[in-house]
């Protein structure tokens, strides 16, 4: 399986932020969904990735190319959607197609005014009257139209009303018949994965602590819940992180075969969501 | 790389309505200089799209896009020399039309104090922070007008060897090397915004 993207021990340091030892593998042909709280570092790896920032130490690949020497070729083959709107706002679609269109050799104007009325999107009116889902859409119309092999995207539905966020779902699920498609696509929303990720990358505090496909998550982890009589130093062991209360205890594990033998059917132990998961590895990779 | 500099006039299909009465009345009036009306309708283009490119979305934008940061510098220093060229042939069109006379030392003035104010104040955008640019730039001008001439003055009258080698200098030579002092620090100015501009982050 061939990684479009491909981050070798990035490092980058700000004064009170850092993002340190991020390495990172974009599959080809799959979606991959970047998870992390706010602030986790998400948006960093992404602007590294778009060559906006410079990694301080580390190495940074997309299609086996580096940003030194073939900048233009790689951003020939992305399309990108970022949180905020990007584009001159006081200019209407039109004009912004005339100043995007001309720097991609690929760029399609039919599939363009396809997209365009297939969101209704109104080509005379200037951005800055757009509502936030129709910015979206336009973003996504413009990154959509030169036959780009990867798609990056910041937050693509933060602030999208929940009947938008699945119709663009959807619409990224189209996208994916094409088999050489690739989509890595940041978010705090965890349902959106849910429902079209095939691969997990987690960003916890500046660092990477899971890069997964979606089924070998759902078989890695589980959430364990038992009486407080059962919990001693050793037993302790099996759980990343535990959540006490007078009730009882619930746990998160990456270790189900030894939680079943060493509690056998005195735990329930059920599935793992993500946010189950990112809320409790939040507390630490390291054993409680 | 000609898309970047075309940009700008889809930027700027408004101001260049403004542009064009601009120039008229200040022609009109009658009370410039023509070097001063060839001046003025040389910043207007490059200076306004600074107001766009200030935006961090802007920057964000160009550099998604298959474009390299000595591109995008490179698109500022040309398209500067460009929409001059455009400006002074318009001007001198107006000032044709209105019967107003002109040299080409008046052009040759202008376009030598435009690309020097461009070559100072072009790298300063990329240092000063977004929204203190037009500052920079309103103070920048005004220490040059105002302290430039004394110390043009001052050098003359302190420094006689340079003086006299100036004043010995024939017509074509002076010029010659005027042209090429401009062109030196325009390139300079040039080198040293794509430094800068590489070591942005966004």
């Amino acid at each position: 399986m061939e990684n479009v993207v491909e981050l070798k021990n990035v490092t980058k340091k700000f004064k009170d932020f850092s993002v340190e030892n991020i390495d990172l593998q974009v599959k080809q042909g799959f979606v991959t969904g970047f998870i992390g709280a706010n602030g986790a570092g998400k948006s960093t790896t992404i602007k590294m990735m778009m060559n906006l920032l410079k990694p301080d130490a580390g190495e940074v690949k997309l299609f086996g190319l580096d940003y030194k020497t073939h900048e233009k070729a790689i951003k020939e083959r992305i399309g990108f959607v970022y949180d905020g709107n990007v584009f001159f706002e006081g200019l209407n679609l039109k004009d912004i197609k005339r100043i995007v269109a001309p720097a991609y050799k690929h760029w399609d104007d039919t599939l363009f005014f396809q997209y365009i009325e297939q969101f209704e999107l109104p080509l005379n009116k200037a951005i800055k009257t757009f509502s936030k889902g129709m910015q979206m859409k336009a973003s996504l119309a413009i990154a959509l139209s030169h036959h780009a092999e990867l798609i990056i995207m910041d937050e693509p539905t933060a602030g999208l009303d929940p009947i938008f966020r699945r119709e663009l779902l959807a619409l990224l699920q189209e996208l994916m018949v094409d088999g050489n498609r690739t989509i890595f696509f940041s978010t705090h929303i965890t349902t959106d994965l849910d429902r079209i990720a095939d691969y997990i990358a987690l960003m916890q505090s500046g660092e990477l602590v899971l890069n997964k496909s979606i089924h070998d998550v759902a078989e890695d982890y589980a959430l364990v819940k038992g009486g407080m009589d059962l919990l001693d130093r050793d037993t302790e062991k099996d759980f990343v992180h535990i959540h006490r209360a007078s009730t009882g205890f619930e746990a998160l594990t990456n270790n189900i075969k030894a939680v079943k033998n060493t509690f056998g059917d005195t735990v329930v132990i059920e599935r793992a969501s993500l946010e189950d998961i990112m809320y409790y590895l939040k507390g630490g990779i390291h054993h409680v | 790389m000609f898309n970047l500099i075309r940009r700008d006039v889809i930027l700027q299909k408004r101001q260049l309505l403004i542009f064009i009465p601009t120039i008229l009345s200040f022609i009109i009036l009658d009370k410039h200089h023509p070097a001063f009306i060839f001046i003025i309708a040389s910043i207007i283009i490059p200076f306004s799209t600074y107001a766009y490119d200030e935006k961090a979305e802007t920057n964000i934008l160009l550099n998604s896009l298959p474009y390299t940061r000595t591109e995008i510098i490179a698109s500022r220093y040309l398209g500067a020399i460009v929409y001059m060229v455009l400006a002074i042939v318009v001007t001198s069109l107006a000032l044709f039309a209105f019967n107003k006379p002109f040299a080409m030392t008046d052009i040759a003035i202008a376009s030598g104090l435009f690309l020097l104010f461009a070559a100072f104040t072009f790298p300063l955008f990329y240092i000063i922070k977004p929204g203190y640019f037009f500052m920079a730039v309103l103070i920048t001008f005004f220490l040059l007008a105002g302290i430039g001439p004394a110390i043009v003055l001052f050098l003359a009258e302190h420094l006689a060897a340079i003086t006299n080698f100036i004043t010995n200098l024939s017509v074509p030579t002076l010029y010659t090397g005027a042209a090429l002092v401009v062109i030196g620090v325009y390139v300079i100015s040039w080198g040293i915004s794509t430094v800068i501009y590489h070591r942005k982050a966004f």
